[in-house]
C-alpha cells in the first residue's frame, strides 16, 4: 500500500591515500582500492589495503521479542591518519584502523586506536550526518538534538552540547574554535569547539534548515524547508540573500570562488552568484538532486535520483552545459538512465574518476575524461 | 496511474494533513490533525457508510429466509440462486449494495493511511519522499519536519518500541475493532458458520492489534479513531449496541436452531 520504507541508508564515498571508504546499503563499512578493482582482483585484496567490516549490534528486545538489528549508514566516513570514522543510524560512532581492519582482527583493537562510542551496548539517538574530525576531536550530531565531541584517540566524550532544536540530521561545520550547526527548527548555532557552550551569535530563520551548512569566507550557505538557499554572514541577524528553488535544497551546496553550486530536489542544479544571490545559470537534471555536486576541474559531476534509477551528468561549471553519462549496459539508448538504481550518496572524485555508491549496493566508477562508466563493483560480498 | 493517484487523492490529503497540523499547537499538532482528518474523512463518507449499513441490515433481516432456501435447495445450486434472486427482488434489496459503498471508500482509506505514514517521515528516505508530495504552500513548508510527539507517544515510532503506551494503543485498536465487529455480526444458527464468525471476530482484532505494534503509532491512532467512529456510527444508525448486547442470548437461540433441525 506504499508509505514508509525501512531505513536503508545512503552513505557516500571518501578517498584517502588512494583507497576509497564507504558505507554499503547492507550496513558494511568497506575499504576499496580502485586499482585492484581495475585489475579485477578478488575482493578483498588485503595486500591492496581492501577490507569489508561488519559491525555487529546487540540484538534488540521489543514487545514482540528480540531481533537482530541491521546496521544503517547515512553519513559519509571521514578519514584521518589511517583511521576511518563513521557515525551510524543505530546511534554509534565507530573509529576503525584501516591497517588493522585489513588484517581482520576482532573489533575494536583499542591499542591501535579503535573504539566505539558509546563503549557499552548502549547507543545514542540515530546519527544521520557525517562526523567531522578537527583538533584531534570527532564532532558528530545526533537525533537527540545534541552535538557530541569525542576524543579522536580514545573515543572519550569531551563534551556534549545542551539539547538544541529537534533532531540534528546534519553534519556539523567546524571552523577553528567554532562549531556551527543548522537545525530543523530554523537556527544556525555557533558553539565553542572546546567545551560545547553556546556562543552569543545565533541566526534564526522562520523555517527549519534541511541541508548541512557550508562556510566560505565568513558566509554560511544552507538550504531550508521553505525551498530557499540562505547565505548568512556570520555575526549578522539578517541573511545576505535568499535564493528560491522549486523544492528543498537537501544537498549541501558547493562553493567555488564567487559561485555557489546548489543541487535542488526540483531536479535542477543552480549556479548562484555568492555575493548577490542572483542566478548565473541552471541545469535541469530531470529528477531530484539529493547529493552535493562534486568539482572535477572545470566540470561538476552531478547525480540525480528518480527513485528507481539515477542519472549522472558532467556539467560545465562556467556555462551550465551538461552531458549525460550513458548506461554501460545499453550505451546507445538515450532514454535509459545512467544507473539502474537510485543515487543518493555523496560523490567522490579522485584522479579523474568519480565514484558513486548507488542504492543497488554497487559502486560505480565514472571516467570523467571519457564520459563513461568504466566499472561497477557489487558491494554485497561477504 | 501512480501519478494520477498522487495528484488526485494522496497529495491533497497529505497536504491537508500537514496544513492542519501546522495550524494546531505544535506539541499535539500531528496527533490532533490525524484525529481531525480521520473524522473529516469519515464524515464525508458518511452517506456511503449509511448506505452500506442499511444494505447490510436488510440482508441480515433476510437471513432466516435464505437459510430456509439453502436447506430446501442445498443440492440444486441453480434453483437456489434463482430463488434467492427472486427473494432479493421482492424485498428490493441488492446483495452488492453493501459491497460497493465499501469499495468506493477503500481508496480514501488507503490515501488516509498513506498520508499518515508519509507525513510522519521518520527516516531520511521518508523525508526525501515527502518532499515530492508537498505543495509549495507556506503553511505546509513551514510545518516540516513535523513534531511527531502526541501525549508522550512518538507517533513515528513502532508501537512495539514505544513501551507501555504503544501496547495500550494496540489493545485499544484491537478492543474497539472487536466491539465494532461484534455489534454487526449476527449470531448464526448453523454451528459451522457460528464457529467461522467467532474465529473472524477474534482474528481481525488480534491481527490489527499486532499491526498496531508493528507499524508507527500514528497509524495505530488512525485505526483507533476510525474504529471508534465506526462504533459510534453503528450505535446511532443501528439503534444501540446491536448484536453486542445479544451475546448472552445467542447460545440458547443457536441451540433452539439445532434442535429444530433434528
Amino acid at each position: 500500500m506504499g508509505g514508509q520504507s525501512k531505513p536503508q541508508g545512503f552513505s557516500g564515498v571518501v578517498s584517502y591515500d588512494g583507497i576509497l571508504y564507504l558505507g554499503s546499503t547492507d550496513g558494511k563499512i568497506m575499504a576499496i582500492n580502485p586499482s585492484a578493482r581495475d585489475q579485477g582482483l578478488p575482493f578483498p585484496s588485503s595486500s591492496s589495503g581492501e577490507w569489508p567490516f561488519t559491525f555487529i549490534l546487540p540484538s534488540k528486545g521489543t514487545l514482540c521479542g528480540s531481533s537482530s538489528v541491521p546496521v544503517v549508514i547515512y553519513g559519509t566516513p571521514v578519514t584521518a591518519n589511517g583511521m576511518v570514522c563513521v557515525g551510524i543510524y543505530n546511534g554509534k560512532v565507530l573509529m576503525l584502523n584501516s591497517l588493522i581492519r585489513s588484517q581482520n582482527l576482532p573489533f575494536p583493537q583499542a591499542k591501535d586506536g579503535e573504539w566505539t562510542y558509546p563503549r557499552t551496548d548502549d547507543a545514542i539517538e540515530p546519527i544521520v550526518g557525517s562526523p567531522v574530525v578537527a583538533n584531534d576531536t570527532v564532532y558528530v550530531c545526533s537525533s537527540d538534538s545534541r552535538i557530541y565531541a569525542l576524543d579522536m584517540a580514545y573515543g572519550d566524550e569531551k563534551w556534549r552540547s545542551a539539547p538544541l532544536d529537534g533532531k540534528l540530521w546534519t553534519t556539523p561545520l567546524v571552523d577553528g574554535g567554532t562549531v556551527y550547526v543548522a537545525t530543523f527548527d530554523g537556527h544556525i548555532y555557533a558553539l565553542s569547539a572546546s567545551d560545547g557552550s553556546l556562543l552569543p551569535w545565533v541566526f534564526e530563520a522562520e523555517v527549519g534548515f534541511v541541508s548541512a551548512p557550508v562556510l566560505y569566507e565568513g558566509t554560511i550557505f544552507a538550504g531550508s524547508f521553505d525551498r530557499n538557499l540562505y547565505a548568512v554572514k556570520v555575526g549578522q541577524d539578517k541573511p545576505l540573500w535568499e535564493f528560491t528553488g522549486g523544492n528543498w535544497f537537501w544537498a549541501a551546496p558547493v562553493v567555488d570562488g564567487d559561485i555557489v553550486y546548489a543541487g535542488c530536489l526540483d531536479g535542477k542544479l543552480y549556479a548562484i552568484n555568492g555575493r548577490t544571490g542572483s542566478e548565473l545559470w541552471e541545469f535541469d537534471a530531470g529528477s531530484s538532486i539529493v547529493s552535493s555536486p562534486a568539482m572535477a576541474g572545470d566540470l561538476l559531476v552531478v547525480t540525480c535520483d528518480s527513485g528507481k534509477s539515477g542519472d549522472v551528468y558532467l556539467v560545465n561549471a562556467q556555462t551550465g552545459d551538461g552531458q549525460r553519462i550513458s548506461n554501460p549496459d545499453d550505451p546507445q539508448n538515450d532514454e535509459r538512465e545512467s544507473i539502474d538504481a537510485s543515487i543518493k550518496g555523496h560523490i567522490c572524485v579522485q584522479d579523474g574518476i568519480a565514484y558513486i555508491c548507488a542504492q543497488n549496493n554497487c559502486l560505480y566508477a565514472v571516467d570523467i575524461a571519457r564520459a563513461r562508466i568504466s566499472w561497477k563493483f557489487p558491494l554485497d560480498i561477504e | 496511474m501512480v501519478n494520477l493517484w498522487n495528484l488526485i487523492i494522496l497529495d491533497p490529503m497529505l497536504n491537508g494533513l500537514v496544513a492542519l497540523a501546522s495550524s494546531l499547537p505544535e506539541e499535539i499538532g500531528v496527533g490532533l490533525a490525524i484525529i481531525m482528518l480521520t473524522i473529516i474523512v469519515r464524515l464525508v463518507l458518511l452517506p456511503l457508510t449509511l448506505r452500506q449499513l442499511s444494505s447490510t441490515k436488510s440482508l441480515q433481516g433476510m437471513q432466516p429466509k435464505i437459510q430456509e432456501l439453502q436447506k430446501k435447495y442445498g443440492r440444486n445450486k441453480q434453483k437456489l440462486q434463482q430463488e434467492m434472486a427472486k427473494i432479493y427482488k421482492e424485498a428490493g434489496v441488492n446483495p452488492a449494495g453493501c459491497v460497493w459503498p465499501m469499495l468506493v471508500q477503500f481508496p480514501i482509506w488507503i490515501a488516509l493511511y498513506q498520508s499518515v505514514i508519509r507525513t510522519l517521515a521518520t527516516a531520511p528516505e521518508n523525508l526525501l519522499d515527502l518532499a515530492q508530495h508537498l505543495y509549495s504552500w507556506e503553511i505546509v513548508n513551514s510545518a516540516i519536519p513535523l513534531n511527531s510527539y502526541f501525549l508522550g507517544l512518538d507517533l513515528g515510532q513502532q508501537g512495539s518500541a514505544s513501551g507501555i503506551g504503544g501496547l495500550f494503543l494496540a489493545i485499544l485498536v484491537g478492543g474497539t475493532m472487536w466491539v465494532q465487529q461484534k455489534m454487526t455480526t449476527a449470531p448464526s444458527t448453523d454451528p459451522k458458520q457460528r464457529s467461522q464468525s467467532s474465529m473472524m471476530l477474534l482474528m481481525m482484532p488480534l491481527m490489527f492489534g499486532m499491526f498496531a505494534l508493528m507499524f508507527p503509532c500514528g497509524l495505530a491512532l488512525y485505526w483507533l479513531i476510525s474504529n471508534a467512529i465506526g462504533v459510534i456510527t453503528q450505535y446511532f444508525i443501528g439503534g444501540g449496541w446491536g448484536y453486542l448486547s445479544f451475546s448472552s442470548t445467542a447460545q440458547p437461540m443457536a441451540n433452539q436452531g439445532v434442535r429444530k433441525v433434528r
